[in-house]
């Protein structure tokens, strides 16, 4: 297995004597992510996150089928990551590194365990037939940062995503085609992002948001935080690394919020720009006799 | 960049008109073409071809990401491991290393010659480059037995990527007229307030950017990328490394 190439001395060097005087290879400032770029597939539930050069593609899929025994009256909600040959020659596939377990951990600790989705919504009939609701993330160029572009595609691609609509009429159900009913969007009860902040230092004194590859090559330590724009923390982990101030972590996580806040901002007006594209005039403009021709 | 240099395609046949011929030197085939023998001439790549007939030289300019080594090319090479005899270099992440062997240095005896750790740099030449083999380093002129300015690099400074067409670019003997980059003689100029830095430029699409001051060496890089990344001109350039300068110094 090929093994991820590594930056030279001189770099590591470099990048860690320049977070010591406040400066970074992008220009940017510690608090400052890189561009973020959101959009929108034709398709409902497809989110393409660019941060910087790292990108996120995220595609959510629903089908019906039987509930779990155990949870007879709840759909089934998974989060499937992926990290490719594609996104790098040290990722295989079928064979998950650690980098991808974490991933998918943090993903559905966020999203998934901190009932972002109201699965009881997907029940169809109770212990026969429920929804299964699955999100596909590919990593299609990794700069660094996945946690957070991964998390927001995720949770943008859901949010875009929209179900056929279904009835029950004297036991029996009917799945209707987009033709037929408007299909329908996903209970969606509060939309948590994951912020993930580096620390650099002896002590892990300097906390720097978005690292790129080579900041996340050499920083001592990382902590990512997964709250929703009023502030509930869904889950914080900080897994091994350099231990940190406690008063260090209480101001991250008051800056993840604003954060937090511009992200669910941008989420808002990326779909309602997206749902303004596809309404061609609404219900007047569909009893037009005339098309496009 | 002339226009009126004749595209090629890989395996496409050259016309014998355009090969330079030359009474006494023997022809010198540079990156992206091949010798097919007994006497054909093919490019490997797509891209300009250019020919020199006073040096009795030819080779094809191509912009790419992946590089190939060509002999007599001068690369930043990051050592991997050493071994008895030499070193492994990586030229590019996941390609075969390249070797440097240890005696490969200005006057490097067995006792005498540098000690290089697993990650460090060395700006070095490309001495042997065949197909289907791994590529030789050397940082001694193999006749002269001078560094020439090869060897290891120390030193505070970083290295950024860019392609390799804006690679050759700058190493080209007037890389203002003939590439079109002005940003480095711009921020050593008056545009950057004479900023001091040196650099080694690698055709692998390395570039090391050298000076004491972390935010001289900031300044540099992003102004190399971002003039390869947007392709831009003379004056874009001059005006981009002003908006660079003005933004650091107003962090100050």
């Amino acid at each position: 297995m090929p093994r991820e190439a590594e930056p030279s001395l001189n770099e590591k060097q470099f990048v860690i004597q320049a977070l010591q005087e406040n400066l970074r290879l992008d220009g940017r400032e510690l608090d400052q992510y890189r561009p973020l770029e959101l959009s929108f597939g034709d398709q409902y539930g497809l989110a393409d996150v660019k941060l910087g050069k790292t990108r996120v593609l995220a595609k959510a899929t629903a089908e019906v089928t039987v509930p779990y025994t155990d949870r007879p009256l709840d759909g089934i909600f998974t989060i499937a990551t992926e990290l490719g040959p594609m996104t790098s020659p040290a990722f295989e596939v079928n064979r998950p590194t650690e980098t991808e377990v974490l991933l998918s951990r943090l993903l559905e600790k966020t999203v998934r365990r901190s009932g972002a989705l109201d699965t009881e919504s997907l029940c169809l009939v109770a212990g026969q037939k429920c929804w299964s609701v699955r999100v596909d993330v590919h990593v299609l160029s990794h700069d660094g940062n996945l946690i957070d572009a991964s998390c927001l595609a995720v949770v943008a691609a859901l949010r875009h995503f929209r179900k056929p609509d279904t009835s029950m009429e004297a036991g029996v159900l009917t799945v209707y085609t987009p033709a037929e009913r408007e299909p329908v969007p996903l209970s969606w009860l509060h939309s948590p992002f994951c912020v993930t902040w580096s620390f650099f230092g002896e002590e892990g004194e300097i906390a720097v948001l978005d690292a790129t590859w080579i900041e996340e090559q050499v920083r001592v330590g990382s902590c990512t935080v997964s709250l929703n724009k009023h502030g509930e923390i869904c889950q914080i982990a900080k897994l091994g690394g350099t231990p940190v101030e406690a008063v260090a972590l209480l101001q991250c996580v008051s800056v993840s919020l604003t954060k937090v806040k511009e992200f669910s901002d941008l989420l808002d007006r990326k779909l309602a720009e997206d749902l303004k594209r596809r309404d061609k005039g609404g219900f007047m403009a569909e009893l037009r006799a005339e098309n496009d021709r | 960049m002339s226009n009126d240099r004749l595209f090629v395609l890989p395996g496409e046949t050259i016309d014998p008109s355009l090969i330079p011929s030359h009474p006494k030197n023997p022809l010198r085939l540079g990156p992206g073409l091949r010798h097919i023998p007994p006497s054909d001439i093919v490019p490997t790549v797509a891209g300009q071809l250019i020919t020199n007939p006073v040096k009795n030289f030819m080779s094809i300019e191509y912009n790419s990401t992946h590089y190939i080594p060509s002999q007599g090319d001068i690369i930043l090479a990051q050592i991997l491991r050493s071994t008895t005899d030499f070193y492994l270099c990586s030229l590019a992440p996941y390609t075969a290393p390249a070797t440097l062997p240890h005696l490969a240095f200005e006057s490097a005896t067995k006792k005498t010659r540098p000690i290089l750790s697993p990650g460090q740099l060395v700006y070095a030449r490309v001495s042997l480059a065949n197909a289907h083999m791994d590529p030789e380093l050397e940082c001694v002129h193999a006749s002269t037995g001078k560094a020439d300015g090869l060897g290891p690099i120390t030193g505070p400074g970083c290295v950024f990527d860019v392609s390799l067409g804006f690679a050759r670019r700058l190493l080209m003997a007037r890389a203002v007229e003939d590439g079109g980059v002005g940003v480095l003689d711009m921020l050593g100029g008056e545009e950057g307030g004479g900023l001091a830095f040196e650099t080694a430029v690698g055709r692998n699409g390395r570039v090391w950017v050298g000076s004491d001051n972390p935010k001289t060496v900031v300044i540099v890089g992003r102004a190399l990328q971002e003039t390869d990344r947007s392709r831009l001109g003379m004056e874009r350039q001059r005006r981009l490394v002003k908006k660079l300068v003005r933004e650091m110094r107003w962090r100050d």
